[in-house]
C-alpha cells in the first residue's frame, strides 16, 4: 500500500515536472501568426509568400532563434475569404496570443483583419496594396512592407506617359473591389497629370471575351490600354483580344500581367510581346544580365526546394514574404523583447531597413514602408527564373 | 455588334446546358443540385488535363470528361440524394449537394491549382477568325445537339418515357413497376455525361477553371428559372436571354451591372411569371 502510493506520488511529480517544461518551452517560443490564403481562388501569391516565410523561420531556428527563442509559426489558411480571415485574426490575437502577424494576403481580407489585430494591440505587418489598410492613427501597430497601389499605378502612369509617350489611355478594370478603386484612382491619378482617359470600362473577371472592349478603345482613338486587375483570367483575354485583332498597342498596368500563368493561357506567345507592367528593382536583372546579389543569393535557396529547375512563379512574392519575418527578427532584436509599443517605436524610428525585396523606412507619420525608388517596369515576355528584364526606356 | 451577340449567345448556350442537366436530374428526383455547374466544371478540367498533359488525342479526351462527369453525377446521386430522399421530405439535398459541390471544387483546385489554365484547340484554326472561332460554335452546337437529344430519348426511347413516368407522379410510376432508384440513378448518370461534354465543348471560352462551377450553377438555375422548370426548350431560351442580357448590359452599361441585370431578370420573371417562361403550373388537387 505503502509502495503503491510512492510509485503514483512519483509519477504525479514527474508529470508536473513535464507539464511545466514543456509550458517553458512554449513559453520561450516567438509566435508569429501567418495569414495565408494557401488555397482558394487567390493563392498563387499565398503559396509563394510562404516558401519565403518558412525559409526565414528556419533559418533563424536553426540560427538560435531570436534572442534566444525559437519562432513558432502558426499558418492559417484563410482560402481567400474575409470571414475566415476575420475568425483566424481573432483566434491568433486572443486564443493562441501571438506576438506578430503577418498577412492576410489580399487586400480584402486584410481590410476585415486589420481593425481587429489593431484593437488586440498585435504589430501586423501588412502584405496587402490597398491604400486603405495603413493609418498610423486608426491602426498604429500595423506596417506595410509591400508597395502600395498607388505605386503601381503612377509608375505604370509614367511610363506610359513620359516613356511611351502615349496620352490616349484606355482604362481596362474588373467588377471587383480592387479593380474598380483602381480604375477610380487610375483615372484621377493620370487627370492630375493633364490626360483624361479617352476610353475605360468596368468589366467582369469572368467575362469571357474582350474583343468588344478592344474594338470600342481602338475606335476611341485609344494608343495605349491599361489594364487594372489581378485576375489572370481577364488579363489574359485582354492580350488575346488584342492579338486576335492584330491591333499593335502596348498595354501597361496591373503586374499579374507578368504572371507566369498568363503566357499559358495566351492563343500566341508573342501576344505577351509589348506588353509591360510595374514591378521591383530587386527581381529585374540588370544590364550585365544578373540579378542584385541578395535576390540571386535568395533564389540559390529556393531553388531546390522547387525542384532545382526554372523558377515558374513571380520571384518578388518569395522576397517579400523572406523579408517580412526578417523585419520581425530585426525587431524584436532592436526592442530588446516582444513589448508591442517597443516594437511600434522600433519600426517608426527605422530608416533603410535592407531586404531582398526592398530597403524599407517606417516613421511615426508613414506607415508605407516600400519606397518608390524600388519601382520599376519589366517587359512581361522577358520573364526568366521568376523576374524580368526592365522595360525600354 | 455581331461580336457581342455572338460571345452573348455562346456563353447562353452554356447556361442553357446546365439548366437541360438540372431539367434531367430534377425529372426523376425533384431536386435541384447544386453540384450541376460543376459536371461541366469537371468536364473542362478534365478534358484540358487529358489533351495538355497527358498529350493524348482530343477524342480520348472527350471520352473523360464524360465518363468523370458520369461518375460525379452518379456519386452526388448516391452520396448526395438517395439517402436524403428516403430518410426526409425536407430540403435537406439543398445541404448536401452543396457539401459534395464544394468538397469537388476543393480537391479539384488541390490538385488542379487555382488559376484558369488553358484549353487546347479542338480543330485547327486560326485566331484571328472573329465570330467564327470555335471557342464560340462549339458550345452553341453541342448545346443545340444536347437539346435535340434529349428530346429524342425522352418521345423515343422508352427510358425516355419512363423519366417522363416519373416526372409526372413517381409514386405511380413505382405502383407500375418501375425500379424509380434505378431511374434515378440513370438520370444523374445520364445529366453528368451531359455536363462533361457541355464542359468539354466551352473549355476554350471558359478555360479550365477550378471556380467555374459555382458560377454555371447560379447562372444555369436563373436560366432555368426563366424558362420554366421541366422545359428543355424553355432552358435554350432561358439560357439565350441571360447570356444575351450579360453580354449587352456588359456593352451598354458597363460590366458593373452585369451580374445585377441578371439577377433582375430572374426577379422580373418570377414576379410576372413565377412558373418561368413555358414552364406549366402545377395543379394539386384538393
Amino acid at each position: 500500500m505503502h509502495s503503491r502510493f510512492i510509485k503514483q506520488g512519483s509519477i504525479f511529480l514527474l508529470l508536473l515536472c513535464l507539464s511545466t517544461f514543456t509550458q517553458r518551452l512554449f513559453a520561450d517560443t516567438l509566435k508569429i501568426g501567418w495569414l495565408s490564403s494557401l488555397t482558394g481562388p487567390l493563392s498563387s501569391a499565398a503559396i509563394a509568400e510562404n516558401r519565403g516565410v518558412e525559409l526565414a523561420v528556419e533559418e533563424i531556428n536553426k540560427s538560435g532563434g531570436i534572442l534566444g527563442k525559437q519562432i513558432e509559426l502558426l499558418t492559417r489558411d484563410t482560402a481567400g475569404d474575409p470571414t475566415k480571415a476575420v475568425n483566424f485574426a481573432q483566434q491568433l490575437a486572443f486564443t493562441d496570443k501571438v506576438q506578430f502577424v503577418i498577412g492576410p494576403v489580399n487586400s480584402g481580407e486584410g481590410l476585415a483583419t486589420v481593425p481587429i489585430l489593431a484593437r488586440a494591440g498585435i504589430p501586423n505587418i501588412v502584405i496587402g496594396s490597398v491604400d486603405a489598410l495603413i493609418d498610423p492613427v486608426k491602426y498604429p501597430r500595423a506596417f506595410r512592407m509591400i508597395n502600395t497601389n498607388r505605386q503601381w499605378i503612377s509608375t505604370a502612369n509614367e511610363y506610359a506617359l513620359k516613356v511611351l509617350k502615349k496620352s490616349k489611355v484606355a482604362i481596362i478594370a474588373d467588377s471587383s473591389g480592387y479593380g474598380t478603386s483602381s480604375a477610380k484612382s487610375a483615372t484621377e491619378m493620370l487627370e492630375l497629370a493633364g490626360v483624361k482617359p479617352v476610353y475605360s470600362v468596368i468589366v467582369d473577371p469572368n467575362k469571357t471575351d474582350l474583343s468588344d472592349e478592344l474594338t470600342k478603345a481602338r475606335a476611341a482613338g485609344a494608343d495605349i490600354v491599361m489594364p487594372w486587375s489581378a485576375a489572370t483570367g481577364l488579363l489574359a483575354r485582354v492580350l488575346n483580344a488584342r492579338g486576335d485583332m492584330g491591333w499593335s498597342v502596348p498595354v501597361v498596368g496591373h503586374p499579374a500581367l507578368m504572371a507566369a500563368q498568363i503566357r499559358k493561357l495566351l492563343n500566341k506567345p508573342e501576344y505577351w510581346d509589348d506588353t509591360f507592367a510595374a514591378g521591383y528593382l530587386s527581381t529585374t536583372y540588370m544590364s550585365d544580365g544578373k540579378l542584385p546579389a541578395p535576390t540571386q543569393a535568395l533564389v540559390n535557396k529556393i531553388r531546390p526546394g522547387i525542384g532545382g529547375g526554372e523558377i515558374d512563379i513571380l520571384f518578388w512574392w518569395v522576397a517579400l514574404g523572406y523579408d517580412t519575418v526578417k523585419a520581425i527578427e530585426y525587431s524584436v532584436k532592436t526592442a530588446g523583447s516582444t513589448d508591442p509599443a517597443a516594437i511600434q517605436k522600433v519600426f517608426e524610428s527605422t530608416k533603410e531597413f535592407k531586404g531582398v525585396y526592398a530597403t524599407y523606412s517606417w516613421s511615426p507619420t508613414e506607415h508605407n514602408g516600400f519606397p518608390d525608388s524600388n519601382m520599376t517596369v519589366n517587359a512581361a515576355s522577358t520573364f526568366k527564373d521568376g523576374s524580368f528584364k526592365q522595360a525600354p526606356r | 455588334m455581331l461580336s457581342v451577340f455572338i460571345a452573348g449567345l455562346a456563353i447562353g448556350m452554356v447556361f442553357a446546358a446546365v439548366a437541360l442537366m438540372y431539367n434531367v436530374m430534377y425529372s426523376t428526383s425533384k431536386v435541384l443540385s447544386v453540384t450541376t455547374g460543376h459536371l461541366s466544371m469537371l468536364g473542362g478540367v478534365f478534358g484540358a488535363y487529358v489533351i495538355s498533359t497527358l498529350h493524348l488525342h482530343w477524342v480520348i479526351g472527350l471520352l473523360v470528361a464524360i465518363l468523370v462527369g458520369a461518375a460525379f453525377g452518379w456519386i452526388t446521386e448516391i452520396l448526395g440524394i438517395r439517402r436524403i430522399l428516403v430518410k426526409s421530405d425536407e430540403h435537406l439535398w439543398l445541404l448536401s449537394t452543396l457539401a459534395l459541390a464544394t468538397i469537388v471544387q476543393q480537391l479539384v483546385a488541390l490538385w488542379w491549382g487555382t488559376e484558369p489554365k488553358p484549353f487546347p484547340r479542338l480543330i485547327n484554326q486560326d485566331f484571328n477568325v472573329g465570330v467564327l472561332d470555335q471557342k464560340f460554335w462549339l458550345p452553341i452546337a453541342l448545346t443545340l445537339l444536347m437539346a435535340l437529344g434529349l428530346e429524342l430519348f425522352y418521345k423515343k426511347t422508352m427510358y425516355g418515357k419512363i423519366f417522363l413516368a416519373m416526372s409526372e407522379d413517381s409514386f405511380a410510376a413505382r405502383a407500375r413497376g418501375i425500379s424509380t432508384d434505378q431511374i434515378r440513378q440513370m438520370s444523374y448518370l445520364l445529366s453528368g455525361a451531359l455536363g462533361g461534354l457541355s464542359g468539354f465543348a466551352a473549355g476554350q471560352l471558359t478555360f479550365a477553371y477550378f471556380a467555374l462551377g459555382l458560377t454555371l450553377t447560379l447562372n444555369g438555375f436563373i436560366a432555368l428559372a426563366v424558362g420554366g422548370l421541366g422545359s428543355n426548350i424553355g432552358a435554350l431560351i432561358g439560357g439565350v436571354a441571360l447570356g444575351l442580357l450579360n453580354a449587352f448590359a456588359s456593352h451598354w452599361f458597363g460590366g458593373e451591372y452585369q451580374q445585377t441585370m441578371a439577377v433582375g431578370l430572374l426577379l422580373i420573371v418570377l414576379l410576372l411569371k413565377p412558373e418561368g417562361l413555358l414552364g406549366s403550373k402545377e395543379l394539386r388537387p384538393v
